[in-house]
């Protein structure tokens, strides 16, 4: 069987009919993360012999007509949701040899449905940056060109998608952590509403921005997706006491009547001209599909980036303060209790990740506090404030997921600041709590870059995000990654 | 705005972390020019009101108070590097 950008859905068809049992799915996965995974770096660990186990229970659950949507459909998984008996490291050195002694609340869900781990996927350590070359173990490459960043911190994922080495993977957005390596790879991922995903069992970054979501091939796939992962969870106390829709429901459904924003912040200044295009090329295909165009302002944008950055680095800074070398972790040396954390920590942490949480202490101290951690939670509340304003004339709001295609490997390492403003276009959706969906629109001419738009929607409102993305997708002819 | 040192050492002792001379020298460039696109957010003029946040959480909305079975002391404590059957650290009290 041929798995080259082979959706969930194919894939399911294939198991149900008899063409390819569950373990030679996952054979046919493992023989190309051999063949390709040595360029891409997508994995930090592969998970054969668990797999083959897997793969084996799945098809008893296949031959028996006990079936789900995921039942034998092999997945990735981002390195900081915690697998039982299998390493999660965070792409850290603090957590090199980490073994969770407990599921995530997604991996549960998913092991219910009888899914194959293929393994976890590389990122930005403890999913700090935009590019996966923070990742103390696999710096992972562009599958469309490999001397660029697959993006980040889930550039594992979306370059295993793109490259064909998973069907589809499960990543985390805390600032644009699904959407924007989904946009540099050319896949579609999704950040659902905050609350939607139970976040128990992912390492926290900033627990009031984490959320977990998928990557896939399309919207159709990440609405299967969404299926399995949602719902209440009783051990995340942020997790929403709302009904779970099925997600596929308004796929294909026409969007004539529907309303769609572009505020106009988002294609000012600072955004590439060939994206601006793009983005606003396909905004006028769906006008043709009968959707109506609404113009509007964001005009708090210019204050998203030191907002987001301090209230992330300040519950960043707190959240790792668990990392002292003695329970779990890499392990420094000291004559003293004191000592010993410290050298635990200035080891086993890298450079970006200490750069967050000096900030975020600096964010939190005494004399700093009002000046920059309330004033960033005084924006927080007025970026919510002009989204409900845009939500009252529009349905969905249209913007670029990057304000540039991927970027060459080195180019950003020596200035965070440039690296920060590069999250422009998707910190917003975190800090208002809402879902964004990322589907690649157009490629540079030049050198056939993904180049991905965001679409928007109100909080858990994702089934209009998803029909919106399956529109725009059916009209659309895709471009294989080079690799 | 550039940081002065005494301000790195200080947030290094809250964040305990530690750099050499070179790294230090380092941090403090790059926390000035972090601080000053911080800086940004204090042209924007309005005030946080705690009343209208933390509405997620639903504390009178907890599990009932019944003994559950708890992790395997032994599965814990295979992630430290240093145990007894317990966490081993050096002597606090000498």
């Amino acid at each position: 069987m041929d798995i080259k950008k082979a959706k969930i859905r194919d894939l399911r068809k294939a198991l149900d009919n008899k063409e390819i049992s569950a373990p030679e799915l996952c054979g046919e996965y493992f023989k190309k993360i051999d063949e390709k995974d040595g360029e891409v770096l997508s994995y930090i660990t592969v998970t054969k012999d668990k797999a083959l186990k897997d793969a084996e229970n799945a098809q008893k659950l296949i031959d028996a007509g006990k079936a789900t949507a995921l039942t034998g459909i092999p997945l990735a998984i981002k390195d900081n949701i915690c697998i039982d008996g299998v390493k999660t490291t965070c792409a850290s050195k603090m957590l090199e040899n980490f073994i969770p002694p407990y599921n995530a609340t997604v991996i549960e869900k998913l092991n219910a449905e009888g899914y194959v781990l293929l393994g976890k996927t590389s990122m930005d350590e403890f999913a700090m940056g935009g590019s996966t070359q923070t990742s103390a173990f696999a710096k992972t490459r562009n599958p469309y060109d490999l001397e660029r960043v697959p993006g980040g911190s889930s550039g594992g994922s979306a370059a295993a998608v793109a490259a064909s080495l998973a069907p589809a993977a499960l990543g985390s957005d805390t600032g644009g952590s699904i959407r924007q390596p989904s946009s540099f790879c050319g896949v579609t991922g999704i950040k659902p509403t905050y609350g939607r995903v139970s976040r128990y069992g992912l390492v926290a970054f900033a627990s009031s921005l984490d959320q977990i979501g998928p990557i896939c091939n399309d919207a159709r796939d990440c609405a299967v997706m969404l299926n399995a992962i949602c719902g209440h969870d009783r051990h995340d106390a942020t997790s929403a006491r709302v009904d779970t829709p099925d997600f596929t429901e308004k796929l294909g459904q026409p969007i004539n009547g529907l309303k769609i924003a572009l505020p106009k912040e988002f294609y000012a200044e600072g955004i590439d001209d060939t994206v601006k295009k793009c983005v606003l090329d396909a905004a006028h295909e769906l006008e043709k599909q009968g959707a109506t165009l609404v113009d509007c302002s964001m005009p708090s944008l210019k204050y998203a980036i030191p907002a987001y950055y301090l209230i992330a680095c300040a519950e960043a800074a707190s959240n790792l303060s668990r990392f002292d070398g003695i329970k779990y972790g890499y392990r420094g040396e000291g004559r003293t209790f004191e000592e010993l954390i410290r050298d635990s920590r200035s080891k086993g942490f890298g450079e970006e990740v200490k750069r967050r949480i000096l900030l975020g202490n600096y964010a939190l101290s005494s004399g700093y506090y009002d000046a920059y951690y309330k004033k960033a939670l005084a924006l927080k509340q007025e970026i919510i404030r002009q989204y409900d304003k845009i939500f009252e004339q529009a349905d969905v709001i249209l913007t670029p997921t990057a304000p540039t295609p991927a970027y060459k490997i080195g180019e950003q390492d020596n200035d965070p600041v440039k690296m920060y403003q590069a999250d422009i276009c998707t910190v917003t959706v975190n800090i208002a709590k809402l879902p964004g969906i990322s589907t690649t629109c157009g490629y540079t001419a030049d050198k056939g870059l993904p180049i991905g738009m965001s679409i928007i929607g109100k909080r858990f409102d994702e089934q209009t995000i998803l029909q919106v993305a399956d529109a725009w997708e059916n009209g659309f002819v895709p471009l294989d990654a080079k690799l | 705005m550039a940081v002065e040192l005494k301000t790195i050492e200080h947030l290094c002792e809250l964040s305990k972390l530690d750099y050499d001379e070179d790294g230090m020298k380092k941090v403090m460039g790059e926390m000035s020019d972090i601080i000053d696109l911080m800086d940004e957010i204090k042209s924007f003029d309005l005030t946080y009101d705690d009343t209208k946040d933390g509405n997620e959480i639903r504390f009178g909305d907890t599990r009932e108070d019944v003994p559950e079975k708890s992790f395997p002391t032994e599965k814990l404590l295979a992630n430290a590097e240093h145990t007894d059957d317990c966490y081993v650290v050096p002597k606090v009290v000498e």
